[in-house]
């Protein structure tokens, strides 16, 4: 009991040391919380920080599992689909539960920048804010803020490592739809930087879908050589790293599967051929919705828990 | 107030606070009546009549004595007097106390006790306007009051008298003498009586300096030449003034001691007389049993003898009567014979007679001639004329000496009667002996015993069953060589000087039985159990079994700590264990005789779930090779040339595995070839045998096919499986079972990727199958623990 409210404390001071010193050290790190509520023994917490890579305030659930309050835990990232922001996935996943019980760390970032008035952003639903497709835009307009790439892959987990009781050394990612796709590039990019993969209704082959091939048109140019390093099933087909053990969760009656946005065959396909390991579950009768996220989240979260726990 | 204030302390008290002084009296003359010394039994009379008196009157004193006290402050004197009055209450107590435990009347001593209770409330209303009462109190108190306070005071401690001189100074001060004070005074009686087991101890020593004090004032004597307890100022001018005296409190003490010494004393008398009595009364019982017992004794014995005797007699009246005709009838012969004989030689008389007449001298000479021939011839016959036979009766002598024996038999010891052999003990015996007990017939005397064995054995009695016999001078034998698990009848005879008993009833023993043989291929184990089955190795059947098992240290070494489990009736265990240790296990049976040696161990280890292949389940087609573990499955053939086992599957070219039967976590692994098609998972031990694997609900599988395009994977139950693609083809499968999570799950164990879990409420028991659809081989791996990874499925 007195060692664990030891723990508490000195966890809690810290805190904030860490974030006293990070204060002044980059101002513009700093974080702010939005909100905070208990959760599972638990808390769901929502910050807000200036971004220096997306040049924009930047908003972020994270969900700190009990065994926080003690020692470090492992970081898992969660990306989320078009048109969604942080609240997303908080409120419909129901990920909580598994993530306290296995004492996860839970990030879910937004899905894009926002409110950088660029012009064309908020046009529609697939390109701009919203839809960033987690990669580092190169065109002139975008290339300022939409580096989504560069802010999942290295500012957030550094400001959640600097700021909260999480081992950097255990992270992995995990996403749906658009945010599988990123967890997915994320993944097959940084050999060995995530421990474990998984996704929902990724889209396995942006390249070859109409939103993949519109967005990276709008981000990356015409160039589809530019293309080749944020498409799953590209990377895949090239991949040499370590192992990686990718679980992939697909409705069968997702309306955009039918609609050639995912193409997990391809992925499958290349992982085939590569020699990834992969499981590929089609789960009949489910379709696109947080609804189908939420029946199998706590299959994904134990997937990741036996690599980051082990 | 006082009438005769000889004592002017005692009067001033007695004035001053009458509630304490009546008290006191009460106390003491109680006191009186109890103890029996003199007194006036009046006394108590009166006090009843005093029971609970009106209010009005109880208020009478309480002024004077507010009043009293203020004017002579001898409030000092008040405590100790009332201390010394309550303590003539403990002193009648403890005397009572004494007497009863002398005579043994604990029952008395509640009554007395009630009495006294009763008595308490009295000190506050005693004697208010009963002049009479008042005078004879305080009469008494000049004389006797202090004799006994001396007494009392020197048998006990000073510390109680100060305890009970303020619960006294309590009450007494309360002018208001009401109910409440009744109450309290019988509480404070209750207290004493608890106290005076205490006070018992007290020393006397203690109470030493009041005495002195005591003294001083008043002073009663005993004059020892009258033997009458006399006034101090007697001995100055009265009769006794030339007599010896001395304390009347001595004397008073000196007669107690004496009496009590002499009660002890009669005490003892008299326990030992009971014991006495006791005693005589046992041994009356005993000599009337005994001369019974010996009455019986002679009268079998002489009877004995009457009958020896009776016969005898008619014995020798029969040779007699033998021997007298014999005799008569010899001599009738000789008679006969000789009257014969008397006719012929009268006849040759008559004839020479008649020669001698005849007056023809030729005829004469002739005839004289032939006469005499015959003469001689007559001559030549031998006449016997000694008598043969002794008229006398030749063997005077009667031997007595086989009744004399009997005669002395019946003084000697009794031969003995048949002894009881005990039945089998537990544990006795051992698988090559056993250990027989007898007990001789009560009180027979035995020199030594004959114990006589033999197998028992359903067969007829032959002549060539051998009895062997053993000379024992104890009453317990242990036979050995004999054979194990074997029924042996046994009956003994005693023997002594007299002759030898009959044999006792035969008792049937039995030899401990042979150690069971355990079959290692029927035992299966899992992290916290072991099935143990084994053979019974006796041809007779036994009662039980028992299982010990050691651990083994890492270092192989068996542990001193063996546990049993004992009474086990059939042939298998389930023995529950702790996780990953190594066991040795050995079985024994046990019968009425005793345990058999341990069987050959096996060895268990609890690392993970082991178990074996049940051949008979197997397709004929499915071939189990050498090592037990792995299958493998031909070419097909001509199927109608198989003959198949019941129980063995007919559909699919499967095996089902003997899982433990233990609801726990189970994992197993399958070794096989990517392009072997095979339905590997669990099954309900009935699940149809002629069924195919995952297309019914008794059965969940996961099957492997090789398509054209892809590997693909199915995981069945009841015809359906979830469409799971797997990308890479798993050479090393993990099945976990785990009852407690209702779960099966399969691994990809190279690379510990999770490849999909059933959730199921398995309702019974699940056994392994390993099916396989083309030819090819699964090789099976268990008695490994759950990979820690897997903890999360």
């Amino acid at each position: 009991m007195i060692f664990s409210f030891l723990f508490k404390k000195s966890a809690a001071s810290y805190l904030e040391v860490e974030l006293r010193s990070k204060g002044t050290r980059f101002a513009e790190m700093a974080l702010k919380q939005v909100s905070s509520n208990k959760c599972f023994e638990g808390f769901q917490k929502v910050f807000e920080h200036d971004s220096t890579e997306l040049k924009c305030r930047m908003r972020f659930g994270i969900y700190l599992p009990p065994k926080a309050d003690t020692r470090k835990c492992p970081v898992l990232y969660w990306l989320s689909g078009l048109t969604c922001t942080e609240q997303n996935f908080i409120t419909k996943a129901g990920h909580q539960q598994a993530a306290a019980e296995h004492g996860l760390i839970v990030v879910a970032p937004d899905t894009s920048p926002r409110g950088c008035n660029i012009e064309g952003e908020d046009e529609s639903w697939d390109f701009g804010t919203g839809a960033s497709f987690y990669v580092n835009a190169t065109e002139e307009s975008w290339k300022t803020n939409y580096r989504m790439y560069s802010y999942i892959t290295e500012e957030l987990p550094q400001l959640v490592n600097s700021n909260f009781p999480a081992d950097p050394e255990r992270m992995s990612i995990f996403g749906h739809s658009m945010g599988g796709h990123g967890a997915l590039i994320c993944a097959l990019k940084n050999p060995g930087k995530y421990k474990s993969v998984s996704a929902f209704a990724p889209i396995c082959n942006p390249t070859q879908c109409p939103w993949g091939r519109k967005a990276f048109s709008g981000y990356l140019g015409l160039d589809q050589t530019k293309w080749e390093p944020y498409d799953a099933t590209l990377l895949a087909k090239s991949y040499s790293g370590s192992q990686l053990d990718i679980l992939i969760d697909q409705g069968k009656d997702d309306q955009f599967l039918a609609a050639g946005q995912l193409l997990p065959d391809n992925f499958i396909a290349a992982c085939t051929e590569r020699k990834i390991p992969v499981v590929f579950r089609l789960q009949q009768g489910y379709d696109h919705s947080y609804f189908f996220i939420s029946t199998f989240i706590n299959d994904h979260i134990k997937h990741h828990a036996k690599y980051l726990n082990a | 107030m006082s009438s005769s204030p000889t004592a002017t302390t005692e009067t001033e008290t007695t004035s001053n606070n009458p509630d304490k002084v009546s008290a006191g009296d009460l106390d003491q003359s109680k006191d009186e009546t109890t103890s029996g010394l003199d007194e006036d039994p009046e006394g108590l009379k009166f006090y009843h009549m005093d029971l609970y008196e009106s209010k009005e009157r109880l208020d009478i004193f309480p002024d004077v004595q507010v009043t009293e006290k203020k004017g002579h402050g001898v409030t000092a004197e008040v405590p100790e007097q009332s201390g010394e009055k309550d303590q003539l209450e403990y002193s009648s107590q403890k005397e009572i106390d004494e007497l009863a435990r002398l005579y043994g009347l604990e029952e008395d001593k509640e009554i007395v006790e009630d009495f006294r209770v009763e008595q308490t409330p009295l000190p506050g209303v005693s004697d208010k306007g009963e002049t009479f009462i008042q005078k004879y109190n305080v009469e008494h108190k000049k004389i006797k009051p202090q004799q006994s306070v001396e007494n009392r005071e020197q048998e006990y401690g000073t510390k109680i008298f100060q305890d009970t001189m303020q619960e006294h100074d309590d009450v007494s001060s309360n002018s208001h003498f009401d109910e409440e004070a009744v109450n309290n005074a019988t509480n404070r009686e209750n207290q004493r009586i608890d106290t005076d087991s205490k006070l018992d101890k007290n020393d006397s020593t203690q109470s030493e300096p009041t005495t002195q004090h005591q003294k001083e004032e008043i002073a009663d004597i005993y004059c020892v030449t009258c033997e009458t307890p006399i006034r101090a100022f007697e001995k100055l001018f009265g009769i006794h003034k030339e007599h010896e005296v001395t304390e009347l409190s001595n004397v008073i003490q000196d007669v107690k001691e004496e009496i009590h010494n002499n009660m002890c004393k009669l005490e003892e008398q008299i326990a030992q007389l009971e014991n006495l009595a006791i005693h005589l009364e046992e041994i009356f019982i005993s000599v009337e049993e005994n001369v019974v017992r010996q009455e019986q004794n002679f009268e079998i014995r002489y009877n004995e003898v009457m009958q020896a005797l009776t016969q005898r007699y008619e014995e020798k009246l029969q040779t007699l009567g033998e021997e007298k005709r014999e005799k008569l009838e010899s001599l009738y012969d000789q008679l006969v014979a000789s009257g014969k004989k008397l006719d012929s030689s009268r006849e040759l008389m008559e004839s020479i007679q008649e020669l001698l007449k005849s007056k023809e001298k030729v005829e004469f000479i002739k005839t004289a001639v032939n006469t005499a021939d015959r003469v001689e011839e007559f001559f030549k016959t031998d006449t016997e004329l000694e008598i043969s036979i002794n008229p006398e009766y030749e063997n005077k002598t009667i031997d007595f000496s086989d009744v004399q024996q009997l005669m002395d038999s019946i003084s000697a010891v009794p031969a003995p009667s048949a002894p009881i052999v005990n039945p089998q003990s537990p544990n006795s015996a051992t698988g090559t002996s056993v250990r027989v007990c007898w007990s001789p017939f009560s009180e027979d005397t035995v020199e030594c015993y004959q114990l006589y064995y033999k197998p028992v054995s359903d067969d007829p009695p032959t002549e060539q069953q051998t009895e062997f016999m053993m000379k024992v001078k104890e009453t317990y034998c242990t036979v050995y060589n004999l054979i194990l698990n074997t029924q042996y009848e046994f009956w003994v005879t005693a023997l002594n000087t007299t002759g030898i008993s009959p044999a006792s009833e035969r008792a049937v023993y039995v030899t401990a039985p042979s150690p069971p043989i355990i079959k290692p291929k029927d035992c299966r184990s899992c992290e916290t159990a072991a099935l143990v089955r084994w053979e019974s190795g006796n041809m007779n059947p036994v009662d039980s079994y028992t299982v010990e098992l050691c651990k083994v240290s890492t270092e192989d070494h068996e542990s001193d700590i063996t546990e049993s489990i004992v009474g086990i009736p059939t042939c298998e265990s389930l023995i529950q264990l702790d996780p990953r240790e190594k066991y040795h296990i050995y079985v024994r049976a046990v019968n009425v005789g005793g345990v058999s040696e341990r069987s050959k161990p096996i060895t268990i280890h609890t690392t993970g779930t082991f178990f074996h292949l049940n051949e008979e389940t197997a397709h004929p087609l499915l071939s189990i090779l050498e090592d037990g573990f792995t299958i493998a499955c031909q070419e097909e053939e001509s199927l109608l040339d198989f003959s198949y086992h019941y129980n063995s599957f007919t559909r699919c070219i499967a095996v089902m595995g003997n899982l433990i039967p233990v609801k726990g976590k189970h994992y197993w692994e399958v070794d096989t070839d990517e392009n072997v098609e095979y339905r590997i998972g669990v099954a309900f031990e009935d699940t149809n045998r002629n069924g195919v694997f995952g297309t019914n609900n008794t059965s969940w599988c996961m099957r492997h096919i090789v398509t054209p395009s892809r590997h693909k994977y199915e995981f069945l139950h009841c015809g359906s499986t979830p469409d799971v693609w797997i990308t890479i083809p798993p050479r090393k499968i993990g099945i976990l079972l785990d009852y407690e999570k209702w779960k099966l799950s399969f691994f990809n164990m190279d690379l510990l990727q999770h490849l999909y879990t059933f959730s199921c409420h398995f309702q019974h028991l699940v056994h392994p199958i390993f099916a396989l659809e083309k030819p090819g081989v699964l090789r099976i791996r268990n008695g490994v623990g759950v990979p820690k990874c897997l903890s999360f499925f």
